[in-house]
Order: structure tokens, then sequence, then C-alpha cells
């Protein structure tokens, strides 16, 4: 029971880290049908702009100012990158966030290196919060939960109740009636791109401590974060919210709790076979849960896409 | 009297709470040329994009040839003889004209999914697709982009693509729409021509076209068809001149 | 800079990116089949003879990867520019025809009774079956869906691979040896020529094959539901099943280029399947030009050349390569094969001679300009990262202390020069290409 615990807020971690980054590019592309692939790199420059600027500055100015830099590079490439390929349609756009990604990936290389960086939990939250029977949960995770959900609900505010969150509301469905009634939907548009990837650098900024400062960390959290939009369904922001919830809990249950392939079919009533080491489905039998649990939310997807391929909440099917 | 090419029963359709179609009962006999006219927003387009399954319907069937269409795919349609054009261009802007027409061709001449022939080597294939563009008038624009056309020239080609497989119902949404005079007597001809011995069913807002062409005409308003019949018969309904003539016709003159 | 968009009368935009071989084929069909033919035999002489020219293995071994890249691209742009499906988990379907060709390998008793140079085949009929298990339900849409399942089933894969050892042989990878298998003709395939030979001739078939089926009515319906799905779909095809076939092809010709690379390195693993493979064929296949049928081959020949050649220079070459992918996308979305073809109206109307002047003067200085800030990025790579103390380096046959102000200000100005030159006669070069466009006497 008490371990269940420790894994509900050990998913919630990792749900709402997901949450951060998934609801930025669902943002992104219910508003301009693009899917951003380099939404990860920018969780990952904000990692890194955070850790060089905690150097001088402190992990809390860190906080502050890396995501804002994120917030206008962001911006930087939406007006002066996406806009331009925007004209030759959205299989070319894809294509030029593939290739966005791959430049980040080589440019941050280029700047730091290939090795981790020794950014760490600042020392005021490097405290165990409390313990739940022998399990100590340390301050910076329930710090990061705090921080997801105060940006959950702030985003929630802007969008349902500021005359900002209304334009852009309105310009997700109608951009062309948006702009016959005079706002400038490309600056809503690098708004929302800057924004998003903004959410992006904080989520990385608050990772990086935790989850390792490297050049493979967009590519590891990116992948899932794609998944976890298309389960959530594509546009859907409450989608994004379960599904990276969802993912979350999965991932770490099926880590803590051994759960092995063989014992699933057997209660299912298949038996185990004999020579065991010379049936050619030998590594299918021997699965344990922790071996599968990366591959699960593809898994999930998958069979999603297969059986509701709208996604959890989508609307529409494509 | 044979079966009619196409019978519509109690087709309904509502987007949310509004409707849009309110339940549509009518018959088109073989070789009819029947309009469809109405004020805007009546439910002309909706209506068209039911019949071939475009929208699913909420209520109601169509029938082809006697034939329930409730359930199928678009493609699936077009197979039974059904061959529809749209109101927005719609042809394939970036091949040329020439193979916009062929790919019209290829399921028609029986090709399917075939990987094991080649298209330019199939004479009939080839043959049929300039017969087409004869008859459209583009045997000298072939080899051009389709997206490069004139308006009214992607038009014919639109047509075409949608005569061009044979089918024996044919649904034109608002041919002539944005075109001046002369292009719009020149798609009337068109039309005729390419629909000799066919069943038509058109949309159309030109007076003009509509008592040119069809032999009969349906009159839809709010969703609901409030008469059919010979254009004569139409034109004097006293509910049509009410509804929808009287006012169109003050306007033209 | 030539800007694509704005200089090539009468196409628009979009055009550069999905322009199809349609209208060439059209060409074709009126000229004699001599010229048609002519490409073919062209490219089986040149495969024929150009071991004579270049005789060691280590040369042979990268004209073996340029053929298996060959064919991977254009089996990938049979989806990308064809079908208008973009994918970024392509490489499982080579790798898993790779896997099975090294299993085939393997199985002593049946690949001793079969001739190597068929061995390809089994790799195209697994990578076909795999394709046709995931496009029965990926290929329901095309654009963003299809991209996101690719891209997650490519991921599953590659990571079911350390963890179904019995077929993907875990992180080490399955090995075997091509010779056990029945000599084709007395022929072994001890000797990378033969191997050579072996891959050349595949590289003939298969690209014939794929160009074929570009002229075949489904081949023609891929590019039509690529356009307008829905209008295909009032014609009478399934967009749905026209995807699916493209996509089965694919993955069949991809199965064969991982047979090829079994034999050819005998060694399979997680690396052929992954997703960094499968950008690398996007990035391939983009550069050399989705929008005409040997786009691709453009793309892995020059590709090959700048990995190999680059990667022997520079620790940076995948961000050079990034670089100029990132360029081509927001710049040229022809790739190399567009670029090449706009010229071909100038040729038409004979005005190419016009051009060589203007590109003189524009694009050697750019060049140059490119060159320089090759060198300042490479100075600031090391001067971050090289080992204390250790502050000599060789650029360009130069070497200098990368510590010291001079070596900086001779690249930066080399940079500037070079740039601004480009940069001012770059209007001139546009107006000679608008006048050499341009049907007419002109000046």
């Amino acid at each position: 029971m008490d371990l269940i615990l420790v894994n509900l807020i050990d998913g919630l971690v990792t749900g709402l880290l997901l949450f951060m980054l998934s609801a930025g590019l669902t943002l992104i592309f219910s508003m301009m049908g693009v899917l951003n692939f380099a939404h990860a790199s920018f969780y990952m420059l904000g990692a890194y702009f955070a850790y060089q600027i905690s150097l001088a500055l402190g992990f809390w100015l860190g906080l502050l100012i890396a995501p804002l830099i994120v917030g206008v590079i962001g911006a930087g490439v939406e007006r002066y990158g996406l806009r331009r390929v925007h004209q030759y349609g959205h299989v070319p756009e894809l294509i030029f966030t593939f290739g966005l990604a791959l430049l980040i990936e080589e440019l941050v290389q280029f700047i730091w290196g290939k090795n981790q960086m020794p950014y760490n939990v600042p020392d005021v939250l490097n405290f165990t919060a409390f313990s739940i029977s022998g399990n100590s949960i340390p301050a910076f995770k329930v710090f990061m939960i705090f921080v997801s959900v105060g940006i959950f609900l702030g985003l929630l505010f802007v969008l349902t109740k500021t005359r900002v969150g209304m334009i852009i509301q309105a310009a997700l469905s109608y951009p062309r009636t948006v702009e016959a009634l005079g706002h400038n939907v490309p600056l809503i548009f690098m708004g929302v791109f800057g924004v998003g990837t903004a959410l992006a650098g904080v989520a990385g900024v608050i990772a990086g401590p935790v989850l390792g400062t490297f050049p493979g960390m967009a590519f590891v959290l990116g992948s899932i974060v794609f998944v976890t939009i298309v389960i959530g369904g594509l546009g859907s922001l409450w989608g994004a919210l379960v599904a990276s919830l969802l993912i979350g809990w999965i991932t770490t249950f099926a880590k803590s709790y051994n759960i092995e392939m063989e014992g699933i079919l057997n209660a299912i009533g298949i038996a185990t076979p004999e020579n065991l080491s010379d049936n050619p489905l030998r590594d299918f039998w021997a699965l344990t849960s922790p071996q599968i649990a990366d591959i699960l939310p593809y898994i999930l997807m998958v069979l999603i896409l297969i059986f509701r391929p709208q996604g959890l909440f989508g609307k529409r099917e494509s | 009297m044979s079966v009619p090419a196409l019978e519509l029963n109690g087709l309904k359709k509502n987007f949310g709470k509004a409707e849009i179609i309110r339940g549509i009962d009518l018959s088109i006999g073989k070789a009819e040329r029947h309009a469809i006219i109405g004020p805007n927003g009546a439910g002309k387009s909706t209506l068209f994009n039911l019949i071939t399954a475009r929208f699913p319907p909420s209520a109601g069937t169509v029938k082809l040839h006697g034939e329930d269409l409730t359930g199928l795919q678009p493609f699936e349609i077009n197979r039974r003889g059904l061959s529809r054009s749209f109101q927005i261009t719609n042809i394939f802007p970036k091949m040329t004209v020439f193979e916009n027409v062929r790919c019209a061709l290829l399921w028609a001449q029986g090709y399917k999914y075939s990987f094991w022939n080649f298209v330019n080597r199939s004479r009939k294939l080839t043959e049929g697709t300039e017969a087409i563009l004869e008859q459209i008038n583009l045997a000298n624009r072939r080899d051009l982009p389709a997206g490069t056309l004139s308006y009214a020239e992607q038009r014919a080609l639109e047509i075409g693509i949608t005569i061009a497989g044979g089918a024996n119902v044919i649904m034109l949404d608002e041919p002539t729409a944005g075109m001046s005079h002369s292009e719009t007597d020149y798609i009337t001809d068109l039309i005729l021509k390419v629909t000799e011995g066919k069943t038509l069913i058109m949309v159309e807002h030109d007076m003009g076209v509509v008592f040119g062409l069809a032999d009969r005409i349906s009159v839809l308003v709010y969703g609901e068809i409030i008469a059919t019949g010979a254009p004569e018969a139409v034109r004097a309904d006293p509910k049509v001149q009410e509804a929808y003539l009287g006012a169109a016709l003050e306007a033209e003159h | 800079m030539i800007d694509p968009v704005t200089d090539v009368k009468g196409a628009r935009p979009d055009e550069q990116i999905t322009t199809n071989p349609a209208d060439a084929s059209q060409r074709m069909r009126m000229q004699t089949p001599m010229i048609a033919v002519a490409p073919w035999v062209i490219a089986i002489l040149v495969l024929l003879f150009l071991p004579l020219v270049f005789t060691n293995n280590s040369a042979l071994t990268i004209m073996n990867q340029m053929s298996i890249t060959i064919i991977f691209a254009l089996a990938y742009n049979m989806l990308l520019g064809q079908a208008g499906m973009l994918s970024f988990g392509h490489a499982v379907y080579a790798g898993v025809g790779g896997f099975a060709c090294m299993h085939i390998m393997n199985m002593t008793d049946f690949f001793a009774s079969i001739p190597l140079v068929i061995l390809p085949i089994f790799g195209g009929l697994f990578g076909m079956g795999l394709a046709m298990i995931v496009g029965s339900f990926s290929t329901r849409s095309a654009g963003t869906v299809f991209a996101m399942i690719s891209l997650g089933v490519g991921e599953l894969i590659a990571a079911s691979s350390v963890i179904i050892v019995a077929f993907f042989g875990g992180e080490e990878g399955v090995s075997g040896d091509r010779t056990y298998a029945q000599p084709f003709f007395g022929v072994e395939f001890l000797q990378q020529i033969e191997v050579y030979y072996l891959t050349a001739a595949w590289v003939i078939v298969s690209a014939l094959l794929m160009f074929l089926w570009s002229r075949t009515p489904v081949g023609r319906m891929a590019n039509a539901v690529r356009d307008n799905p829905e209008r295909a779909e009032f014609l009478g095809y399934s967009s749905r099943w026209v995807r699916f076939y493209s996509f089965v092809a694919s993955g069949f010709f991809a199965g064969i280029a991982g047979g090829l690379f079994a034999i050819n390195y005998e060694i399979l693993t997680e690396e052929n399947l992954n997703t960094t493979s499968s950008g690398v064929i996007l990035l391939v296949t983009f550069l050399g030009g989705v929008g005409f049928f040997f786009g691709p081959i453009i793309g892995a020949v020059v590709f090959t050349l700048v990995q190999t050649v680059l990667s022997l220079q520079t620790e940076l070459w995948a961000f050079y390569a990034g670089s100029l992918f990132l360029a081509t996308v927001m710049f040229f979305p022809g790739g190399l094969a567009g670029l090449l073809m706009m010229h071909v109206p100038v040729f038409k109307l004979g005005k190419a001679g016009h051009l060589v002047m203007p590109y003189i003067k524009t694009l050697i200085p750019a060049a140059i300009g490119v060159l320089g800030l090759a060198a300042l990025v490479e100075m600031t790579f090391h001067y971050r990262h090289a080992a204390t103390g250790d502050n000599e380096m060789t650029v360009f046959w130069t070497t200098f202390d990368s510590h010291t102000l001079l070596p900086w200000l001779i690249a930066g100005a080399i940079t500037i020069i070079g740039l601004g030159i480009a940069r001012a006669t770059a209007p001139d070069l546009k107006e000679a290409w608008n006048e050499a466009n341009t049907a007419g006497g002109g000046a």
C-alpha cells in the first residue's frame, strides 16, 4: 500500500513533466496544424541554459531566465523558419522541425560537449520532504509537482478567463475570421509558439537536475511526448493531461513491480512450454515488466491507433 | 415505371441541433436532367454530400438504381456508377490535364490497383483520355499542370473528370459558379453534350442554365423540398414564387 | 541567394516539392524508346566500369554503401515523394529485412542450397510482410497521423531489439558469413569486387522496378491520392488502399536494401533499426529531391560522399549535414534534383551561357565565405573542447594556435568578405536568372 503511494507520487511527477511538454505541443498543433518535432529540443535547451545561468546566478534565476530565452528562440524559429516553410505545406513543416531537432542536438554537443552536465538540485531543495514507511520523497519532487500544477492552472486561467485566451481559442478554430476581426494572427501564432516552447523550457529547467542534462535528453523524452499527444488525441489539451498522467503512472508501476510474462500467461491458462531455452519464443516468455516499461507507451499508442484512431479525447480522425 | 436512377427516402441531416436537411423524398428517373435550386443556405450542397457519402445522413436512405447506399464509402458509390463534381474546384492541380483525366478512367477501365500494367502502354486508356479531352475542348492543354489552367478551363476539367469514368448518374455542384456569361454558355453546352443519355442532377444558381437544361426542377428551402416538377410548373407554383423565385427574379430585373 | 519560389517562372511555391514524374512520363511517352532507355544503359555502363577507376577496397566499400543507400532512398521516396507519406521509422523495414537475411545466412543447410544473389529477395519479403502488418492500420490517413504512427512503430521495434534477443541478437546484433551460400557460377563472394557487382546488379533491378511501378495504375493513383485524396475517392479509388499498396511496395524495396546490407557487412545491429537511421534516409531523400524519380539517387551519392569525406576531416560533420538539410528545407524544397531541373528551361531557351559569369561571381565568393564560416566554427569548437595546453589545430591544411587572435581575424575577414561579395552580386544573378528564363531575344 505504501509502495503504491510512493509510485503514485513518482508517476505523478513524470506525468506532470510530460504534460508540460505535451501541453505546449498540443497548443501549437491545434493552432498551426504543425507537430513540432523539435519540441523536446527546446526542453533540452531549457535545461542547458538553466545550467549555464545557475553557474553564475544560481538556480532560481535560471528557472526564471532560461524559459524566457527558450521562448524567444522558439518565437524566432516560428518567425524566420516555420513561417517560411509553411507555404510548402504540412509535410515540409514536419521535416523542418525534424531537421531543427537534429541541428539543436548537434549544436548542444558543439557548445557543451557530449558529457552530462553537473546540473544539480539546488541546496535549498536538497532535503527529504517526508517519507512513507522508509521511502523518502525528496523535496525537489514536491517542488516539481507544485511548479507543474501552478503552470497548468495559470494556463487554464489565461486560456479561459482572459481576453488573450479568448482570441487564442477563437484563432484555434477560425483563424481567418479572427484575422478578419482585425487581430494579428501571425503574431498570435508566434506568441503561442514562443509560449509553448517556453513551457518546454520550464520543464527542462526542473527536469534537468533529476533526469540528467545531456545531449540525448531531448530524444529520450521527445518521442514519448509525441506518443502522449497521439494517445490523448491530437489537439486536445485534456487528452494531453490524461495521457501524460496515464503514461507517467504506467511506466512507473511497470518499473517497480516485477511482473513476469510467464506469470501472466500461466494465469490466463497457457502452460509454460517444456524446454523453454530452446523455444523460439523464449524471449517473449521471459519478458518482465521493468524490461518493457519504456516501450509500454508505444504499445499503448499502437493499440489506441488501431481501436480508437482519434485518440482518447480526439474528435476527428485526422 | 422502372426503377428510378436515384431515390431519396426521408433523408435528414443534423449538425448538432441544427437541422440542415429535414426529410427529403425525391425520385429521379433514368436519363432525367434534374436541377435542384434554392436560396443560399437551403442545404443544396449538404444534400449532394449526403447522397455521395461525403457526410453520413442522420436518417433516411439513398438508393441508386434501387440499391441502398447506406454505409458505403464514396469510392464504393462511385464504382456503382454515380459520379460527382464539386462546388469548389477539386482537381489534381499538380498533375497534367491529361493525367487528371486518365486517373478518372483507370477504375472504369478495370485497372483497379494493378501494378503489372503500364498506363502509357494502354492504347485504350490513352485514346479514352484523348476522347474526353476533345469533348471538354482541352486537348491543346493536355500537358499543362492542371493548376495553371484558367478558372473556366478548370471547371471544364472538373466536369471532364466527373464524366470520364462513364458513370450513368452525374451530379454537378454549381458547375457555372463564378463564371462570366460567355463562360456560362460554354459550360452549359458542354454539360448538354457530355451528359447525353445520362441521369444528371445539378445544383445551380443561374436560372438561365437551370431552365435551359433541366427536365424537372426541385426547389429546396430550409432543408425541405417545397416543389418538384417541370420547369414551367415550378415557375408558376405560388409557393416557389413566394419563397424564392419571386425574390430572385425581381433581383434579376 | 537564388530563391526558387519566386524565380521559377509560372511555378507555384508548392510545386517545388511535389512536382511528379507525371509530365516527364508524358514526354517520355512521345519520345522514342531509345531515349527512354538511355539513362538506364548509361547507369549500367557506369556501374560496370567504376571499379576499373576506383580499384581499392575502401572505394568499393563506399560504392556499395552508396548503392544500398540508393535503393533505400528510392524506396523511401515511393512513400514521401510519390504518395505524400512522411515516415519517421522506415529504417525498421530495411532492418527487419536485413535481420531476416542474417538468420537465413545462419540456417546452414538452407543457405547452402540457395545462391547468394537471391538472398535480398527474402529481405524484401520480410520487409514487405512487416509493412503489410503495420500498413493495415497506419495507412488510414496520410500526413501527421501517419508520420506519428511510423515514429511510434519504429521506436517500438527498435526498442524491442534489445528485448527480443532471439531475432535481433540483443546488443551485439546478429552476424553471419555470406560465403556459405551455394556458389553462383563458381563465384563465392569472398572478394569485395564480387560483392560490388552483386550490389550493383540489384541497384539496377530495384531502381528499374521502382521506376516502372510509378507507371502502373496504382503508382499513378499514388500521385493522385497525394495531391487530393478526396477527389481520388470520388474516382472509385480508396485512398487508404492506394496508400497501403505504396507502403507495402516501399517496404519490399527497403527490405531489399536491408538484405544487401546484410550481404555487405555480414552483421546487423540495433543501429540498423533506430530512429537515427530513419532520420538519415529522410535527410538523404529530401536533400536529393523528392519531386523527381532520380532525386534520391543524387541524394544518396552526395550524402555518402559527404559523410565519408567530411567525417574523416571533422568531428562536426553531423552538424554541417544538419545545417545543409535545414537550409535545403527552407530555401530549396525541391532538393538537388529540383535545383538541377530548374535549369532545364534555361537550356531549352539556349541561354545557359548567360548564367555562367553571374554564377561565378556569386557562388565562388559565397563558397569561400561558407568555408570561412566553417573555419570559425571549427576554431570555436577547438577553443572550447580541446584538452588544456593543446592549442595547435589544423584547418584547411593550415596549422596554427587557436588561442591567438590572428587566425580568428583572418577567418572572420574571409567570411565577411566572401559572404559580402556574394550578397552584393546576388541581385545581378537574380536578374540574369530572370533574363535567362525569358523567351525571346533579350539583351
